[in-house]
C-alpha cells in the first residue's frame, strides 16, 4: 500500500496559511530592518570606537553567537514578563530577532569596514573629511556593498529562523502549519504545503534584495561587476 | 560535462522518487511486537501527573506505571518513544510506535485516523484562572487571552464555544505553565490532573478551577486495521480495571479513584 497524499485540506486552510506568512514577512522584515541598523552601528564601534566600545560590541557579539536563538526567545518572553514586562509573543519575537540579527550583522559589517583600503581613508583625512563625514560618505556604502551577498545570506536564514518564534504562541507560517497538522492530521502534506512557502518567501528576498543592491550600488549596475 | 553529472542527477532523483514512494509496514503489529520482545509505546513526558520525569531523570507518572505493566503482562521488554501532544498520532502513522499510552482521549475526529482502545481512565478538562480572575461560564472568555496547548481537545472545544477569547496557542503543556507561571497569560484551559503542578510553580500564581468544559474518556491508541491486537489490549484493560490494578495506578499519581464501573460501562 503506498502512502495516499491528501491536500485537499488546502480549499478551506489556504487563508490561515496566507495570513501566517503575511505575519512571518512582517516579523522578518522589521527585525531585518532593525538589525541591520543595530548591527551596522555596531561593526562602526568595533572597528573605530575606543576601548570600552569595542569591548561591549565584541561581548554583544559573543554573548548572542554562542547561544541558541530558541534559549534568546524564551529569555525574552520569559524572563521579562517574570520580573513584570509583558510583551506580546509578537513584540517579543522581534526584539529577539533583532538582537539576534543585530550580532550576526556586526560581525558581517566589520569585514566589510576592514577590507575598505587605508588610502581611502587618507584621500578622506586630505579633503578634510572630518571622522563621522569619512564613515558615512567613504566606508559605509562601499563596505556594504562589498558584504552584500553575505547579508542578503544572513536576512535568509534570519526568515527561516523565524520559524521557531511559534514556540511562543506567535501565529506565524509554522505555528499556522502546526495548527492544520493537528486539526487534519496530514502532517507530511502540511509540512510539504510550508516548505514550499518558505521557499518562494526564500526566492522572494533573494529577488528583492538583488533589486535593493542594483539601486543603491552604481558600479554593479552601470557596469555589472563586483566591487 | 553532462556527461559527468548525469549519472550523479539520475541517483539523485531514484533517491527523491524511492522517497515519496515509501512502503509503511503494513504486518500485524501484535506480532512484531512478540518477535521483537519489546512493544514501542509513546508517551509524552511534560504532562504531570500522567507522564514526567522524577529526580533521576527517569520517566515517571501513571502512563509511564500503566505502560510497563502492560509490556510485563504482554511478556516483552518496554521502550518508552517520548513525544509531546501535537505528535502523538503522527507516532503510530508513521510507525516509530505501537501504541500510545499518553492522556489520549477519544475524539471522532481522532477515530477516524487511528483506533482507541476501550478508557482506562477518566480526565476532566477545565477552564482555570488566577484567584482575582473570576470566570463562570465560557462566555465570560471573551476579550480574553486563554492559553492552551495547540492540538489538544481544549483547543478544539474553545475555539468552537469560547467566541471571542483570544487563544494563546504552546507547543505542550511545560509552556503553557511557564506562560502562566511568568505572567504572560492569566487564564488557561487545561486538564484538571495538572492545575497542581501548574499552581507549583509560581505560589504567587494558583490556578484555581473554573469552568468544567468536558470529561474525557482516555484509550489506548493504535494503528487501524490490526484487530489481534485491539483484541489484546482491550481485553487486558478490562481485566485490569476488574481487578483494581488500574485503579491503584491512579490512584497513586492524582489522589482520586477512577470511576470504574462508569469506564466499563463506556467501553461497553
Amino acid at each position: 500500500m503506498l502512502y495516499k497524499f491528501d491536500f485537499s485540506f488546502l480549499l478551506e486552510k489556504w487563508p490561515a496559511f496566507l495570513t501566517g506568512a503575511w505575519l512571518t514577512v512582517k516579523l522578518t522584515v522589521l527585525s531585518i530592518a532593525l538589525g541591520f541598523v543595530v548591527g551596522t552601528l555596531c561593526a562602526v564601534a568595533r572597528v573605530y570606537g575606543g576601548r570600552a566600545l569595542r569591548l561591549l560590541a565584541g561581548g554583544y557579539v559573543e554573548l548572542i553567537r554562542n547561544t541558541p536563538l530558541l534559549v534568546q526567545i524564551f529569555i525574552v518572553y520569559f524572563g521579562l514578563s517574570s520580573v513584570g514586562l509583558k510583551l506580546s509573543a509578537e513584540v517579543s519575537a522581534v526584539i529577539a530577532l533583532v538582537v539576534n540579527m543585530g550580532a550576526y550583522t556586526t560581525e558581517i559589517m566589520r569585514a566589510g569596514i576592514q577590507s575598505i583600503h587605508h588610502t581611502q581613508l587618507e584621500a578622506a583625512d586630505c579633503l578634510g573629511l572630518t571622522r563621522v563625514q569619512t564613515i558615512l560618505h567613504v566606508v559605509l556604502l562601499p563596505a556594504i556593498e562589498r558584504v552584500y551577498p553575505a547579508l542578503s545570506s544572513q536576512f535568509v536564514l534570519l526568515m527561516l529562523a523565524s520559524s521557531i518564534t511559534s514556540q511562543i504562541s506567535a501565529e506565524e507560517l509554522t505555528a499556522v502549519a502546526n495548527n492544520v497538522q493537528s486539526d487534519t492530521y496530514r502532517s507530511f502534506e502540511v509540512y510539504v504545503v510550508v516548505a514550499a512557502i518558505y521557499l518562494a518567501l526564500s526566492l522572494l528576498y533573494r529577488l528583492a534584495f538583488n533589486a535593493i543592491g542594483l539601486m543603491l550600488f552604481e558600479r554593479r549596475r552601470r557596469l555589472g561587476t563586483a566591487l | 560535462m553532462t556527461n559527468m553529472i548525469s549519472p550523479r542527477l539520475i541517483a539523485g532523483l531514484a533517491l527523491a522518487t524511492l522517497s515519496l514512494t515509501f512502503v509503511p509496514a503494513q504486518a500485524d503489529t501484535l506480532d512484531n511486537i512478540k518477535k521483537a520482545g519489546k512493544v514501542r509505546i509513546a508517551i509524552d513526558t511534560a504532562i504531570p501527573p500522567f507522564g514526567m520525569t522524577d529526580d533521576k531523570l527517569q520517566p515517571t507518572g501513571s502512563d509511564v506505571d500503566t505502560a510497563q505493566l502492560l509490556a510485563k503482562d504482554l511478556g516483552v521488554s518496554l521502550e518508552i518513544v517520548t513525544t509531546t501532544g501535537p505528535t502523538r498520532i503522527p507516532m503510530l502513522q508513521t510507525d516509530k510506535a505501537d501504541l500510545v499510552v499518553s492522556t489520549l482521549s477519544i475524539t471522532p475526529e481522532r477515530a477516524k485516523v487511528i483506533d482507541f482502545s476501550i478508557p482506562y481512565a477518566d480526565h476532566p478538562s477545565v477552564v482555570a484562572s488566577l484567584r482575582d480572575v473570576p470566570l463562570k461560564e465560557m462566555s465570560d472568555l471573551a476579550g480574553k487571552k486563554v492559553a492552551v496547548v495547540r492540538g489538544t481537545t481544549q483547543d478544539t472545544d474553545l475555539t468552537q464555544q469560547a467566541k471571542g477569547a483570544q487563544l494563546v496557542r504552546y507547543e505542550d503543556d511545560a509552556t503553557m505553565a511557564l506562560a502562566f507561571a511568568s505572567g504572560q497569560v492569566d487564564i488557561l484551559a487545561t486538564a484538571r490532573s495538572l492545575l497542581p503542578a501548574i499552581s507549583k510553580k509560581n505560589p504567587a500564581r494558583t490556578a484555581e478551577s473554573r469552568i468544567t468544559m468536558q470529561t474525557f474518556y482516555l484509550a489506548i491508541g493504535m494503528r487501524k486495521d490490526e484487530p489481534k491486537l485491539k483484541e489484546w489490549v482491550n481485553s487486558w484493560v478490562k481485566t485490569n480495571l476488574q481487578n483494581g490494578q488500574l485503579g491503584a495506578i491512579y490512584k497513586k499519581y492524582h489522589g482520586v479513584d477512577i470511576p470504574v464501573e462508569q469506564l466499563l460501562k463506556a467501553g461497553n
